[in-house]
């Protein structure tokens, strides 16, 4: 897995196991959960419920939370800061010298940040868990085209070769005597002798890599075979209707509680 | 297996032709290479046998050109796959980028070929061992080496077991003796399969060693043809901005210099040679 | 001039050694050809010389300069570096500003950059292209520019990477025109290759490498007759003495001339 802009971690858990639809049944419905309902705490609960116990039995609880610490805690402090300081017209509640957090606004930042740790721990965990050749063949299976699945799959081991073309690059135009070291306006005026071969290699690749497709009949219809195989079970499908079900149950709820005062009133 | 007649085909553009009314034809299982200095038409050629001149790359195209009983001009280059098969010079391009695993990457061929799991893997086995990519199965092919890069382009196509393998320059980034082991698995292949190989290449060397066949092209016309003891002791090679094998520029000096009879055929590989001096 | 390479290691940011202790002392004047199987360490240590690899231990001089305290860019006036691919560098849209590129960098006068890039066009044989956009040029016309490109910053270091890549009998000679031109202006010339008939043909000394350290250092005939030790680095010796060891002769020939003169009569 290596070189892949892949953020796979290679271990063996039941929930590395579990065929991908499941997993991405289960983050469907945990996204349903905190962003379809209203209320502060939903987010931080499915949270603590679903995701991480399964980020646990996954084996990388510990990888997930530091890397969720280094996303949401700036967005959050930033947030706490600003809706809570800058809140228009709400209510003080705290009061530090001439500024005041606003209760409107503390609430809004609660309710925000818990929707993206929610968000994103959901992302992580399957990303964790779940090798992305694996899962782009459920969806294959499952009636999503090869072309679409392709693109997503190459593109997660072409961007780390195109930073190291890019140092390759960078390499050569040094050694011609461009200064890549110091300050800001060196480096910039130093991107533009990067960025042109980069593009335009890019465009030879982009032709011999459809070339290279087409003599592995990439283009062929009809029905392909895989070597990599997918377990599944009845109990992951029973389980994977049930999360839908849910799912869609949770977005009727929340269409249905937007709607309602509005009907009353 | 090959066959192509009174073939003229230019870019897109371009004035003079690439090809210029080539008439050949290669046997099956015949191990042929192609040989002429840079610009001589050898890449086209050999994107021409595999449907890609003039169907990827456009232009015009007169005559015919038929391999393994398909009209590659103008059958789908999706027929042609997998009975062509291309192995062209920079590795790294050759990588689909669609699979994670360098097991997983040869399977992709035979993956779109709907060939069924359990012959897959013996077959994938025997090219990885048949290529030296042994123990690199679970590899990322992005993380190998040029070389093994390279191998692993050709046991990609190889494993697809086409009736005809084209091969444009496959041994570029290999040290020799990894070029001179890619030479003698596609004779092995020649040999023992009956697949048809066109291999163009500058390691005349081992073209002299290896191959049943030499063509030589010239902007874009064939201008020799023959078994390679022929076509690389001729003196013409200068002519087309070839160089002969050592082999044959000492044993000419030898003659020259009146230490071996003039009529004496010139050697072109190292076996020769020791004939042609003992 | 001079380059002292002393006993240095290299060890990748991901953990692979790619040099492990190799110590060299280049003079001014000398042609070597650093040759030894993918992965042996060459490029690896040829970037050293040029400051864009520091070394994990050891040190690199050139001259006076230790690697370590100057950019590459600075370094780039004492050592040019020809690089593999060609599409790697192109950022101008004439050949002759192409070329001009370095020799500007490093500070040259405009009349001096202009007049050394129009020499190194000659001698690479491109003079009737320098107004041609470098793109309009075939891969082995481009790698010659590219060749000149270097030239042209007139370093008393050149270092070749591959240079006959690709190259026909042509370019060949071109290339080994070069080489020789170089020596006669007493410039240090160093080159990476797997063609060892060209590495005879021109270089005076060969250092054969094997899993980041020297194997063998010597003069090119005494290397090339070392027929074991190269094997054990997927070196074969070239043709003629491969030739001459076939035949039981008791040299090894890097002419035609040497051979012939080395015959039983």
């Amino acid at each position: 897995m290596s070189q892949s802009f892949s953020l796979y971690i290679p271990t063996n858990s039941g929930m590395h196991r579990l065929h991908p639809l499941t997993k991405l049944a289960l983050v469907f419905l945990c996204l349903v959960l905190g962003l379809f309902l209203p209320g502060v705490w939903l987010s931080y609960a499915t949270f603590a419920l679903i995701i991480i116990p399964s980020a646990l039995w996954g084996g990388v609880l510990p990888r997930l939370l530091s890397a969720l610490f280094k996303t949401a805690l700036p967005i959050a402090l930033s947030l706490f800061l600003i809706q809570g300081l800058f809140w228009p017209g709400g209510t003080p509640i705290l009061h530090l010298g001439p500024l005041s957090f606003k209760e409107e606004g503390l609430y809004f930042s609660i309710q925000r940040t818990g929707r993206f740790i929610m968000i994103i721990g959901s992302f992580l965990l399957l990303t964790f868990t779940t090798r992305p050749d694996e899962l782009m063949l459920a969806l294959n299976r499952h009636g999503i085209p090869n072309s679409i699945t392709y693109i997503i799959l190459s593109t997660m081991q072409i961007i780390p070769r195109f930073q190291a073309k890019a140092n390759t690059i960078l390499d050569a135009q040094r050694s011609r005597g461009l200064e890549t070291e110091g300050n800001v306006l060196v480096r910039i005026r130093a991107l533009l002798p990067l960025i042109q071969p980069l593009l335009l290699g890019s465009i030879v690749d982009i032709d011999e890599r459809a070339i290279a497709l087409e003599v592995r009949a990439f283009g062929r219809k009809g029905p392909r075979t895989s070597l990599l195989t997918l377990h599944d079970t009845p109990a992951q499908r029973i389980a994977r209707w049930l999360m839908l079900l849910a799912a869609v149950a949770v977005i009727a709820w929340g269409i249905y509680l937007w709607l309602a005062p509005r009907f009353i009133a | 297996m090959i066959r192509l007649a009174d073939v003229t085909y230019r870019y897109p553009r371009a004035t003079v032709p690439a090809l210029d009314g080539l008439s050949f034809e290669v046997s099956t299982g015949q191990f042929c290479a192609v040989i002429g200095a840079n610009g001589a038409g050898k890449t086209t050629l050999c994107s021409a046998l595999a449907g890609f001149v003039p169907q990827f790359y456009r232009g015009t195209i007169t005559g015919s050109i038929e391999v393994a009983g398909l009209n590659v001009v103008e059958s789908p280059l999706a027929d042609i796959a997998g009975t062509v098969g291309l192995v062209f010079s920079n590795p790294f391009n050759q990588i689909t980028g669609a699979r994670f695993t360098v097991r997983d990457e040869i399977a992709f061929g035979l993956e779109n070929m709907a060939v069924p799991v359990a012959e897959m893997e013996p077959r994938i086995e025997e090219i990885m061992r048949f290529a030296g990519l042994e123990g690199l199965a679970d590899r990322s092919p992005f993380a190998l080496s040029g070389g093994q890069q390279q191998r692993l382009a050709i046991a990609s196509v190889l494993v697809m077991r086409p009736k005809v393998v084209v091969l444009d320059e496959p041994t570029s980034q290999l040290d020799p003796v990894g070029a001179k082991e890619v030479f003698s698995v596609l004779r092995s292949l020649a040999t023992t399969a009956e697949t048809t190989v066109f291999m163009a290449e500058q390691k005349l060397e081992w073209v002299a060693a290896f191959a049943d066949r030499v063509l030589v092209l010239h902007q874009g016309k064939l201008v020799a043809d023959g078994p390679p003891g022929e076509v690389l002791a001729s003196p013409d090679l200068g002519r087309y901005g070839l160089q002969p094998t050592r082999y044959t520029q000492v044993a000419r000096a030898a003659q020259l210099a009146g230490l071996r009879s003039a009529d004496t055929p010139l050697p072109v590989t190292l076996e020769q040679a020791v004939e042609f001096f003992n | 001039m001079n380059l002292v390479i002393d006993d240095v290691g290299f060890t990748y940011p991901g953990g692979a050694e790619a040099l492990r202790g190799v110590s060299l002392r280049i003079q001014g004047g000398e042609s070597i050809a650093f040759i030894g199987e993918n992965g042996a360490g060459k490029t690896t240590l040829m970037k050293h010389l040029n400051g864009l690899l520091k070394p994990s231990r050891g040190r690199v001089t050139v001259d006076d300069w230790d690697t370590r305290e100057h950019t590459v860019a600075k370094l780039a006036a004492r050592v040019g570096f020809v690089f593999q691919n060609p599409d790697d560098q192109i950022v101008e849209r004439t050949v002759i500003d192409e070329v001009a590129f370095g020799p500007r960098r490093l500070g040259q006068s405009e009349t001096d950059a202009l007049a050394n890039s129009v020499a190194a066009l000659e001698i690479v044989g491109l003079s009737d292209e320098s107004r041609t956009h470098p793109y309009d040029l075939s891969a082995s016309q481009r790698k010659l520019m590219t060749l000149a490109s270097v030239l042209a910053m007139r370093t008393p270091v050149v270092i070749f990477d591959e240079p006959t890549m690709g190259q026909d009998a042509r370019g060949l000679k071109l290339i080994g025109d070069i080489v020789e031109e170089l020596k006669r202006e007493k410039r240090i010339v160093l080159i990476i290759t797997h063609d060892i008939d060209f590495c005879s043909a021109h270089f005076e000394r060969v250092v054969a490498m094997a899993d980041g350290r020297v194997l063998i250092d010597g003069p090119t005939a005494e290397v090339m007759a070392r027929a074991d030790l190269l094997a054990t680095t997927n070196v074969e010796p070239p043709q003629l003495v491969r030739l001459a060891q076939a035949l039981g002769l008791p040299v090894a020939p890097l002419t035609i001339d040497g051979l012939i003169a080395a015959l039983p009569r």
